[in-house]
């Protein structure tokens, strides 16, 4: 049996892609409890509420809606996504038996299929080499996997769409010019713009771009325009059949265009004049962002390694130079980024910085492209020729695995987002994210509290000093016990709220944080505590219900 | 339904991934990591016999079957979810699905014989 160079290729690939499922899994390998940022927590909420309860759903209930209810603007208390993402989810977290880890592993796997996507392209368009190049920088592209942690999970995963739908237009294309119509490449452009917009409308309105920019070039160098009445419509069809099969979020699309997110997270009309200067401009200003996304996130010499630099400006002078069918849709990619970036200057200003993850994802093939071809455009004897090109490749992975990934390892290890003590050492995190403990509580009370009852919790930090982590917390356990949870002295009516609710007393915090006073103020409030049970007692959570249920 | 397989080192090729792909999945995650791996196998796998009846490159049917497993195939159990359980749904929609397959290649010679 004769081994053959494609199979080895790709298994070379499988092995490369895996080793990014366990680099981008850290946080979760050692410890099975959800964490992130808000938005993960409402889409852990999403999938797991089909899961669990096993049913599907369109309107909140009222531990999500608390949140979320006036997020869908068009029917508000539904889904403001549309459930494709959070389905995929959930049927996951059926199949892999457990609550936690199959949700954030296909997560994973979802969020890292850019990495796929861009082998896939790359490899059939310019080889083997450039393309796991490629797969293997990606893999430690802080602006991916930043939101990734961040919790920006469908939106990641819509970016794997681009190059797939820029490829299946390019083959049409380039099938159709060349006599040899399949249409079956532009059936998939539509089918996967459809899914696309399902899962993110941000980069969906990317990809859109992107197909524009790739017809105008592909028709500029072909010297025509190519249009198929019957191939368009039938395309047009599976869009709107995917687009109209959840209305009631595809439609939320609309009110939302023009506006931003405050932070308190409502959203605004968009009034930010646009600068003339912006044009000459790729990256934002970060002052703009202050408080919600590090500085560093703008930072070329951060994000992407001030070493890719000359690699990046040769693998696009290269192409440009070219200009071959294939190079035209690498740089309409490009183009189509640089677009997305600066819809400032007609108004649309929203999640403009969120566009600016998707550079990793032409950059680095870019990149890689620059260092593969570089020797091709040395006149040196064709023996060296190939050294050099080796010898090229060689500095590309020493660099990727001796500077990008170090660099990449302080965002992304197994001590991000752990709540338990490290080296002896409280974490920020200890505040954020539920602990073993905190989240079987919450189970508990997933399981044996009624749904029509609410929770009133005392010994989790409430003061300002406090609050905006220990505000996760909270609702990370509204998450996980699929019930509303208040801070008991947040509560403006207090009193008449616990009566009639259940009492949980977290004793685990008060200690590390050495805060007497709640301490006292807990004790105090439990011995006083009439017309209440105990229910639960572990670890330090006490968990009381109201008699008489 | 045409499926066979090519040859002799394209199955070999298959089950060295499946195989590595599984025992990773299995060391670093448990049974829940193996079954997730199994999962998605399992959500893409009607989707590769349906573009198996278009002219399609292999490798663009294993990535484009995975696009629309993760995402059509949990769309379709999300939309039964509403009328039967959303568990149940997983099993009808991998049938529904693989009914689709099979009778596709059905449908799309119909025109051939009625000439």
């Amino acid at each position: 049996m004769k081994l053959n160079k494609n199979y080895l290729q790709t298994f070379i690939f499988v092995l490369v892609y895996l080793f990014a499922i366990y680099f981008w899994s850290q946080p979760y390998q050692e410890r099975r409890i959800p964490y992130g940022e808000y938005d993960a927590m409402s889409h852990f909420e999403l999938a797991d509420y089909m899961a669990y309860n096993d049913k599907s759903f369109s309107q909140l209930p009222p531990y999500i809606d608390i949140r979320y209810g006036p997020d869908n603007k068009f029917k508000p208390h539904t889904l403001w996504y549309p459930p494709t993402f959070h389905a995929s989810l959930g049927v996951m977290e059926v199949i892999g038996g457990e609550r936690v880890l199959p949700v954030y592993l296909m997560n994973t796997m979802m969020v890292t299929f850019i990495i796929i996507s861009v082998y896939f392209v790359i490899n059939s368009l310019f080889g083997f080499l450039p393309a796991i190049l490629s797969a293997v920088l990606l893999i430690f592209s802080p602006r991916d996997f930043m939101p990734y942690l961040w919790g920006q999970w469908p939106e990641r995963f819509g970016y794997t769409f681009i190059p797939l739908i820029l490829y299946c237009f390019y083959k049409y294309f380039v099938s159709y010019s060349k006599g040899e119509s399949k249409p079956i490449y532009l059936y998939l452009t539509a089918a996967l713009a459809g899914i696309n917009l399902l899962v993110h409308p941000l980069t969906f309105f990317h990809s859109a771009a992107a197909v524009a920019v790739l017809y105008i070039f592909l028709s500029i160098k072909q010297k025509k325009l190519i249009f198929n009445w019957k191939h368009a419509s039938i395309s047009l069809i599976i869009f709107l059949i995917i687009f109209f099969s959840f209305p009631y979020q595809t439609f939320n699309i609309l009110p939302q265009l023009g506006t931003i997110r405050t932070a308190s997270g409502t959203m605004i009309k968009d009034n930010k004049q646009f600068s003339f200067g912006r044009i000459f401009q790729w990256s934002l200003d970060p002052k703009d962002y202050e408080g919600s996304v590090p500085a560093s996130y703008f930072s070329f010499r951060e994000m992407d390694g001030l070493w890719t630099l000359p690699f990046l400006l040769l693998g696009i002078a290269i192409l440009c130079w070219r200009r071959e069918e294939r190079d035209l849709l690498m740089i309409a990619w490009l183009v189509s980024l640089y677009l997305v970036l600066h819809r400032d200057i007609i108004g649309q200003a929203s999640f403009l910085h969120r566009s600016l993850s998707a550079t990793a994802h032409i950059f680095v093939p870019l990149t890689a492209i620059g260092a593969v071809y570089l020797s091709s455009i040395i006149k040196i004897p064709e023996n060296f020729n190939l050294y050099l090109k080796y010898a090229l490749v060689a500095i590309f992975l020493y660099l990727t695995l001796f500077v990008a990934a170090p660099y990449a390892r302080q965002y992304l290890n197994k001590d991000i987002y752990n709540p338990n003590s490290i080296n002896g050492k409280l974490s920020y995190d200890f505040l954020k994210i539920l602990t073993q403990p905190q989240f079987d509580a919450a189970q508990w009370i997933l399981e044996n509290v009624p749904d029509e009852y609410n929770l009133s919790v005392l010994g989790i930090p409430h003061e300002p000093n406090f609050l905006p982590a220990t505000a996760y917390k909270i609702r990370w356990s509204m998450a996980v016990s699929q019930h509303v949870s208040r801070f008991y002295y947040l509560l403006d009516d207090r009193d008449n709220f616990t009566k009639v609710n259940y009492v949980m007393l977290d004793y685990t915090m008060v200690g590390p944080t050495g805060d007497e006073k709640l301490f006292n103020s807990m004790q105090s409030f439990e011995k006083n505590m009439t017309g209440h049970e105990l229910v639960y007692d572990k670890n330090r959570i006490r968990i009381y219900k109201p008699n008489g249920i | 339904m045409e499926f066979k397989i090519k040859d002799k080192g394209f199955a070999v090729f298959l089950l060295a991934c499946l195989l590595v792909i599984l025992i990773f999945s299995y060391a670093l995650f448990g049974m829940a990591g193996l079954r997730v791996a199994l999962g998605i196998i399992f959500v893409s796998l009607p989707f590769y016999f349906i573009l198996n009846n278009f002219n399609l490159e292999e490798g663009e049917k294993f990535i484009f079957s995975l696009v629309l497993g993760i995402t059509i195939f949990p769309s379709l159990v999300y939309a039964l979810g509403f009328l039967i359980s959303f568990k149940i749904s997983i099993t009808i929609a991998f049938i529904f699905l693989l009914i689709v397959a099979f009778t596709m290649p059905k449908i799309k010679k119909k025109p051939n014989n009625s000439k």
